[in-house]
């Protein structure tokens, strides 16, 4: 066959080569034209950090004392899961500074990817509080510090409420038949899996057993019909409760925070059976090129401006103390949150770390639930 | 012109049938600039009215215009090396015959029949293993296994119409090898050498699986929209830089037909 | 199937190899030595970059993934649960169906169009090429977006329906489905089937056509006796350049598959990815690779017999 012959004759248009090769070059010196303009801001932003986050944390309200400071933002690459996350470092992408959360901590921190943080560094540390930080794997004991808490928060469902009656809120809302085909769900088995585990009513201590596998898989089963979509863009959640096409999804705090600062009609769910709640931090990584900057990051994510735009428009909890002196105690219950965060971790399941072997076999089995087997 | 006359007849429904598809073709791209011009972050129905701060803003946003910059980094560095090698390999399968010919094209152009998944996979496992960081050199060098074959089959016909005399007679006059390619291999190639800069350069503009597994933290422009599909912060401005992509490839190509004009009716008319 | 054709077409009769006195063969030898010599460069380039990381791939696919780690005790394991687990063949099973209908689709819709330009375009043909290649300049990801636009919830066709009275509630199905991903598919690849079919039908000898007319054909055996085994080569060509490409692609199935539309391109760079487990990637990745190349042997393989068998 000449399928290269065709391949080639396609490829250059044989038909009138002349013409178009001249309209290529044409095109050609356009195009090497254009390097000469952007030079500038290319390389400042080759000074800057790297700061490897959850989609949505890359936004200038994050970073106004880095960008006090250095002009310009840091460099964001986003992720939509933390096994993602890790997953692609630990395949060569090396970033300053990334995002996990207290349940992937340890294992983070086995894959020898990440230097301790020395909080001397940090001008806003004396504010953080101190029940965020000492977390299973942290090791804050030992002098030695991982993971600098950042944010905390909930997953839960975020629903429309002038769609559905919600008498009661609860799990089962999320698989409920009726709303077959306008559920929605996170991706990631770090949010999702753990839900099953509430449902099911299986206790995060006896997660990892083999019996727990199996009520897990079966709610996740019988959910899985139900869902539109399982996504791990949070945006797309967000504009499908606006538009209507889903009533109620599984959803972390800002979702619900955003719509319902768009007038959308909705409320994040206390369901009865508890919350997920969780805390998530920044680490360092090991070759980190900037590591000055890399620490100016964190110090920009701890400040209180910034806590100020994660409580207030994105409804999360904070990790400097001081950002909550900003709400009022009734504005801080209106969004769900409290000053002390046991009283909102301690009343949801808080997740618990696993092994990297929990993780792989959790997901392997997760994804061909969600494909259809 | 020695074509009868009934096949030159047009044909209604055929022609119906070519409008259509044309439009069809047409206009999910054109929503791009639609929605360019539509005042919310958000892409959906209805439009909310007529702005150009998108474009404005395009502006100020620095992350689009340096993944825009890491693409045509790339893109250049791309072409121009494939192309470079493109040149010898087409000239050799041209020219000369050797033993094991054929197998070796088919194997240079086996990028071709591969799904990129599977090279991008494959190159992240030997990377990682080697303890390469990646980068945008990473992202390069899966472009340069997509770019060739497209190189060389860009090149290869080139070369097959090429009277190999021509060479000889330079080199007959005392003119050395690279003084002879130079002065008589280039000229005759190089509206094929130009295709081939162009086409890789596309190519690897808009390559984004590979480049998906390979990129450091200095992404591409494909990764870049991805993330924004993904995770829409300034999306509506990723569509006004889409729309000037758009715009500037159709009026390059519109400018560079009618420069032609006069040209390819010849060349239709030969053929 | 590409190498036979190379080999074939470039029998140059004058090639100084067909003699065999000792001076010749210098000749034929150094002209080996010289085309190999100008070959060096791209074969050993592309020698590394392709076979090194496909050797590495098939020595993981052997491997097991142990937590961070890999045991590296070779084991075919990760082919048995190919084989065993429903999830992997079934994935395969669905990718190969979604890129066939989306592959049998474009060629047949871009056949006529082709056609069109070929045979009734006399002026201006060289701007209906333009015309119809140009869409494929914008971004693929901004394409298979765009779709997402128009088949959305909120989307054009949702819109059109509603304003126009047909429906009260936009459907829900036309995104997130496998459909949605053929359609796309359809669309983002259209000019990878109109330029191959274009050029075969544009290279058919006009004199076969009055010559079967001559001897009495009407339209319709004359395009099935001549035009459509004479192009066949553009749509062969056609359809392994759409087909093989998206039974890997993952972009469009992530986009708008939804859960019924997931391929073995997503469950592969999830392998990589979240579920962490590069020995079976690398598993289903050669496995993918393999049942590519067969099917694509058997189609070239039968639609020669078929050109053999009409003409």
């Amino acid at each position: 066959m000449d399928v290269l012959d065709q391949l080639g004759s396609m490829r250059e248009g044989k038909m009138s080569r002349r013409a178009f090769t001249k309209s290529l070059l044409a095109a050609g010196v356009a195009v090497t034209a254009v390097p000469m303009g952007g030079r500038k801001a290319m390389a400042a932003a080759e000074d800057q950090a790297t700061y490897f986050t959850w989609g949505g944390y890359d936004i200038p309200e994050l970073f106004g004392e880095y960008q006090e400071k250095h002009g310009e933002l840091p460099n964001f690459s986003v992720f939509g899961s933390s096994e993602e996350a890790l997953t692609k470092m630990r395949g060569g992408f090396v970033v300053d500074v990334s995002h996990p959360c207290n349940q992937a901590l340890p294992r983070w921190k086995a894959s020898e990817l990440f230097q301790p943080v020395d909080p001397t560094r940090l001008s806003h540390w004396g504010d953080v509080m101190p029940e965020l930080v000492s977390l299973e794997g942290n090791d804050a004991g030992d002098g030695k510090l991982w993971m600098v808490p950042f944010d905390w928060g909930q997953t839960s469902i975020t629903y429309r409420t002038d769609l559905i009656d919600v008498e009661e809120e609860s799990w089962d809302m999320l698989w409920n038949e009726e709303y077959k085909g306008k559920l929605g769900s996170l991706a990631a088995g770090a949010d999702a899996w753990w839900i099953g585990a509430i449902k099911a009513g299986v206790s995060f201590e006896e997660i990892d057993t083999p019996e727990a596998f199996e009520k897990i898989a079966a709610v996740m089963r019988e959910q899985r019909p139900l869902i539109r979509t399982y996504t791990d863009d949070t945006t797309t959640l967000e504009q499908a409760l606006a538009s209507g096409e889903l009533v109620a999804a599984m959803t972390w705090n800002s979702s619900a925070a955003l719509l319902k600062a768009e007038g959308v009609e909705v409320k994040f769910a206390d369901p009865k059976e508890g919350a997920l709640t969780w805390v998530c931090g920044v680490m360092i990584h090991k070759d980190a090129s900037k590591v000055d900057r890399a620490y100016d990051v964190i110090d920009s994510l701890l400040s209180v401006e910034t806590g100020k735009f994660m409580i207030g428009d994105y409804g999360y909890g904070h990790s400097n103390a001081k950002s909550f002196d900003e709400f009022t105690a009734e504005e801080l219950a209106e969004l769900g949150l409290s000053k002390t965060p046991a009283d909102i971790l301690q009343a949801g399941h808080f997740q618990t770390p696993q092994t990297q072997e929990w993780e792989t076999k959790m997901s392997s089995m997760f994804e061909e639930i969600k494909a259809g087997f | 012109m020695s074509t009868g006359s009934y096949i030159r007849k047009r044909s209604r429904p055929l022609q119906v049938y070519a409008i259509i598809f044309i439009i069809v073709l047409y206009v999910p791209v054109l929503f791009i600039p639609l929605f360019s011009f539509n005042d919310s972050i958000y892409v959906r129905f209805p439009l909310e009215g007529f702005t150009l701060k998108w474009y404005v803003e395009l502006f100020q946003r620095d992350a689009v215009w340096n993944s825009l910059m890491n693409s045509v980094r790339v893109g250049v560095a791309v072409s121009v090396i494939s192309t470079l090698f493109g040149i010898f390999a087409a000239k050799a399968i041209a020219r000369y015959r050797f033993p094991g010919r054929g197998p070796l094209v088919g194997f240079i152009m086996l990028p071709l029949v591969v799904p990129l998944i599977i090279f991008g996979v494959a190159l992240l496992v030997l990377l990682s293993r080697l303890g390469i960081p990646l980068s945008l050199w990473t992202v390069g060098l899966g472009h340069l296994i997509v770019c060739m074959p497209f190189s060389i089959a860009t090149l290869l016909p080139r070369f097959e119409g090429f009277e190999p005399a021509l060479e000889e007679a330079s080199a007959d006059l005392g003119e050395n090898a690279l003084w002879t390619f130079w002065r008589v291999t280039l000229p005759m190639i190089f509206p094929g050498v130009v295709a081939s800069l162009m086409l890789t350069f596309t190519v690897s503009f808009d390559e984004f699986i590979m480049a998906f597994f390979l990129n450091g933290t200095q992404p591409t422009l494909p990764i870049y929209i991805w993330g924004q599909l993904r995770f829409p912060q300034e999306f509506p401005s990723v569509l006004a830089l889409s729309s000037f992509v758009i715009a500037a490839s159709f009026v390059i190509v519109f400018i560079g037909l009618w420069i032609n004009r006069g040209a390819h009716a010849g060349t239709i008319k030969v053929e | 199937m590409s190498d036979q054709s190379l080999s074939a077409s470039t029998s140059d009769p004058d090639s100084p190899a067909r003699r065999a006195g000792w001076f010749e063969r210098l000749i034929y030898r150094s002209e080996a030595a010289r085309g190999f010599s100008l070959l060096a460069p791209t074969l050993i380039f592309l020698l590394t970059v392709i076979l090194v990381p496909f050797a590495i791939l098939i020595i993981m696919s052997l491997w097991t993934a142990v937590g961070f780690d890999f045991d590296t005790t070779p084991t075919i394991k990760n082919y048995q649960q190919v084989f065993e687990r429903p999830i992997y063949l079934a994935l395969l099973g669905r990718s190969i169906y979604i890129s066939a209908i989306a592959t049998v689709a474009t060629v047949v819709l871009c056949y006529p169009m082709a056609y069109y330009v070929a045979f009734h375009v006399h002026r201006n043909k060289m701007m209906w090429i333009v015309l119809m290649t140009l869409p494929f300049w914008t971004s693929y990801l901004l394409r298979v977006f765009a779709w997402k636009v128009v088949l959305g919830y909120e989307g054009v066709i949702n819109s059109a329906l509603i304003n126009v009275g047909l429906i009260d509630e936009p459907l829900g199905f036309l995104l997130y489905s496998q459909e949605a991903v053929i359609i796309t598919l359809a669309h983002a690849w259209a000019a990878f089937a109109i330029l191959p079919i274009y050029v075969s039908l544009e290279k058919i000898d006009r004199s076969l056509l009055e010559a079967a007319t001559d001897l009495g054909d009407g339209p319709a055996m004359r395009f099935i006796r001549i035009t459509l085994p004479l192009s066949l080569p553009g749509v062969i060509a056609a359809s392994l350049l759409i087909f093989i490409p998206t039974t890997g692609d993952y972009i469009t199935p992530a986009l708008l598959g939804g859960p019924d539309g997931a391929m073995i391109g997503n469950l592969i760079q999830k392998m990589f990815g979240p579920i962490n487990n590069w020995p079976m990637g690398a598993t289903l990745s050669i496995v993918l690779m393999i049942i590519i190349a067969l099917i694509c042997l058997v189609y070239v393989f039968i639609m020669l017999l078929v050109r053999r068998k009409i003409s």
